[in-house]
């Protein structure tokens, strides 16, 4: 018996083997061992492999060999010190591996086994994605973990640099235990299976151009594959009116690496697969910016039933159509939310919220999402300070005295619940123009008026009028029509 | 039901005729025109190959020179009524793919799109005529289409359109020989009477 190698996988039981150096035929073999403070322990096998607890100090091992008819051959002992134990953990179980099609992104899913070993011990794992009908190595990542002397399942993802329908991709695992108390020679486990998601190019009838009508971001870097059946052959692959150099990921499988990608038309940029006999295939990739984060928010209400909302968008995102930037207002005080048609040419943008009962104050995030990203921005609002009243109409002047008149006039909108600020310009041929500020109740949808004295006699005044919030002012209302009216002689 | 074949029924069969020649020449050039905006538009290459498109009537017809003038009408009139059909799917789908961002293909799509129903409308007029009457559209929805890629549905508007320009050619030539022989002349040819 020789190169006796004792190896444990989980530290309380090891696995000692050796070799028969002779040629002649073996039956059994009895392998005993001692330690320091018990008797020897002997087990009969004829597997040259025996499976005794790990030693807590050094021990004596005696292998003795037999013939078929039993007559002892030939007899060793060994020195095995806890040095001389290797720790190599046993290779991992993956539990699964899911692939996710429209990010690109899988999903593996495994049993750090960790009840098999004591609490807190350092776990390190490696996981490594190989590719392709040669299964090229494409990466290998590392993994740290505490084992907590339970089974406990851990979770990693990975996004592929291309489609998951090019090429098969397959994932493997292993593992490290930092054992610090451990004296003997410690190692990597085996490699789990592997476990595949195969690409489209092992499907029978699979074929297509990948990825499918994509948006990504400018500057991002895209591979594109071009799976076909088998027998043909791709001849070229265009990216816009550029063709590309084709990487081969297998029989049925082409792919091209577009870098650093420009901002695309409104209709997309047009990826076309040329193959023989007159095949072709293709999709279409959209690259934009994410939407940037509105600038100038600002929120008034021109009549206490619409609170319209406008902003600055910032940089265009190039997408349009379905693909275009959308809008919320959400109110979290009422938690109601509003989505906002906008039209991206434009570069006004506005969103209208409906006035809330017994509601003052309001909390709007202002919400913005393509498909490249998302973002917000925020603003509290106390209506009775952003309000902005319309246009005043229906501008009237009477009055039969020489040196007074009454105006009346009409603003739409609900202002009982606060005071207006009106502001009256007088104009006449031989005055200067005056601005003469009355302010009164805030009405529902009516007609306020106003009495001005201290006219000159026989003169034609001209009259217009705008309004804003009394208390609070914010903005004015545009100036109403003018109104002529001369007065009465003296 | 007799061939109508009064001095003013030819009046009007000739009237219809030329009219209709000169709506199909200016459907013609507008089809030029708008392949030419969608090509660039779409960013496609202008020579790339289409295949027949699903329920894009061919223009090329084999026997054209047998045809009678009612035949002739009614493959004009169940082609552009398929084109219809097929340029309003195509506007829908570049209201939804392009958005405010469209301001030149869509409305050369939508004035294509009018053109085609006047000139529906202008071959049921025809083959009123020919006291046979238009027959009813099948159904009033046309199936709904397959899904397509976006690539797919780039390279079928540009199948459809290239047809529609095919189409425009072909209509002339047979609005020419339905002028030449007079209104009936599906029935000139021995046709059944319609019952």
């Amino acid at each position: 018996p020789q190169n006796l190698k004792c190896v444990t996988h989980n530290l309380h039981k090891m696995v000692c083997t050796w070799d028969i150096s002779s040629k002649r035929r073996h039956g059994q073999a009895e392998f005993c061992y001692t330690t320091n403070d018990h008797l020897p322990r002997c087990y009969k096998t004829k597997e040259k492999r025996v499976e005794i607890p790990v030693p807590e100090s050094s021990i004596t091992v005696k292998i003795t060999t037999y013939s078929i008819s039993g007559t002892a051959f030939a007899t060793r002992r060994f020195e095995i010190n806890k040095k001389d134990i290797s720790f190599v953990p046993l290779a991992p179980h993956i539990l699964s591996l899911t692939p996710d099609f429209s990010t690109f992104t899988l999903t593996l899913k495994w049993s750090d086994n960790g009840s098999a070993f004591p609490y807190g011990l350092d776990a390190s794992w490696e996981i490594e994605v190989l590719r392709k009908e040669t299964m090229e190595d494409v990466t290998r990542e590392s993994y740290n973990s505490k084992l907590t002397h339970e089974d406990v399942i851990h979770s990693w993802k990975w996004k592929s640099d291309m489609p998951l329908e090019c090429t098969s991709h397959y994932v493997r695992i292993r593992l490290y235990i930092n054992v610090t108390q451990f004296d003997g020679h410690k190692d990597w486990s085996d490699w789990s299976p592997v476990e595949v998601i195969p690409g489209k190019d092992t499907e029978p009838s699979g074929s297509g151009l990948f990825p499918q009508d994509t948006v990504v971001a400018v500057g991002s870097n895209v591979t594109f594959c071009c799976v076909h059946e088998e027998g043909r052959q791709v001849q070229r692959m265009s990216y816009g009116a550029k063709d590309y150099p084709l990487i081969r990921l297998s029989s049925r499988s082409s792919a091209i690496r577009v870098l650093n990608a420009n901002a695309s038309d409104a209709s997309g940029t047009n990826i076309v697969c040329r193959m023989s006999e007159n095949g072709m295939d293709g999709t279409v990739l959209f690259v934009g910016y994410g939407p940037d984060i509105p600038e100038e928010l600002s929120c008034e209400t021109s009549n206490f039933v619409i609170i319209k909302c406008t902003w600055k968008p910032g940089r265009a995102s190039g997408l349009y159509g379905v693909r275009g930037t959308k809008y919320s207002l959400i109110e979290s005080i009422s938690g109601k939310n509003v989505s906002c048609e906008v039209n991206e040419m434009k570069k006004e943008r506005v969103c209208g919220f409906p006035v809330l009962a017994d509601q003052k104050t309001y909390s709007f995030v202002l919400g913005v999402s393509n498909p490249i990203g998302q973002t917000e921005a925020s603003l509290l609002v106390d209506l009775n300070q952003r309000v902005h009243p319309e246009t005043p109409e229906k501008l009237t002047v009477s009055g039969n005295s020489s040196t007074s008149v009454r105006l009346h006039w009409y603003i739409n909108g609900s202002f009982a619940e606060i005071r207006l600020l009106c502001q009256i310009e007088i104009s006449s041929a031989h005055s200067e123009q005056k601005l003469h500020n009355v302010s009164m109740p805030g009405g529902r949808f009516s007609t306020y008026t106003a009495q001005l004295n201290a006219l000159h006699p026989y003169t034609k005044y001209r009259f217009r009028v705008r309004c804003s919030a009394a208390d609070h002012f914010w903005r004015w209302s545009g100036w109403s029509g003018t109104e002529e009216h001369t007065t009465l002689e003296a | 039901m007799a061939a109508a074949d009064t001095p003013s029924a030819t009046l009007r069969h000739h009237d219809l005729c030329s009219r209709g020649i000169r709506l199909a020449r200016k459907m013609r050039s507008d089809v030029t025109d708008l392949l030419d905006i969608y090509v660039q538009r779409q960013g496609l290459d202008a020579s790339i190959s289409v295949a027949a498109v699903d329920g894009v009537p061919a223009a090329a017809a084999e026997r054209w020179a047998e045809q009678t003038g009612t035949q002739r009408l009614l493959d004009n009139l169940a082609a552009y009524r398929a084109f219809r059909s097929l340029l309003a799917q195509m506007l829908e789908e570049q209201r939804e793919q392009l958005g405010d961002a469209d301001a030149e293909l869509g409305p050369a799509l939508a004035a294509v799109l009018l053109q085609v129903s006047a000139f529906t409308y202008h071959l049921e007029e025809l083959l009123e005529l020919e006291s046979r009457g238009a027959p009813a559209e099948e159904g009033s929805e046309p199936p709904a289409p397959p899904r397509l890629s976006l690539f797919e549905q780039k390279l079928r508007g540009l199948g459809v359109l290239r047809e529609l320009a095919q189409w425009a050619v072909r209509s002339v030539r047979d609005l020419r020989q339905l002028a030449k022989h007079g209104p009936g002349s599906g029935a000139a040819l021995g046709l059944p009477e319609s019952q």
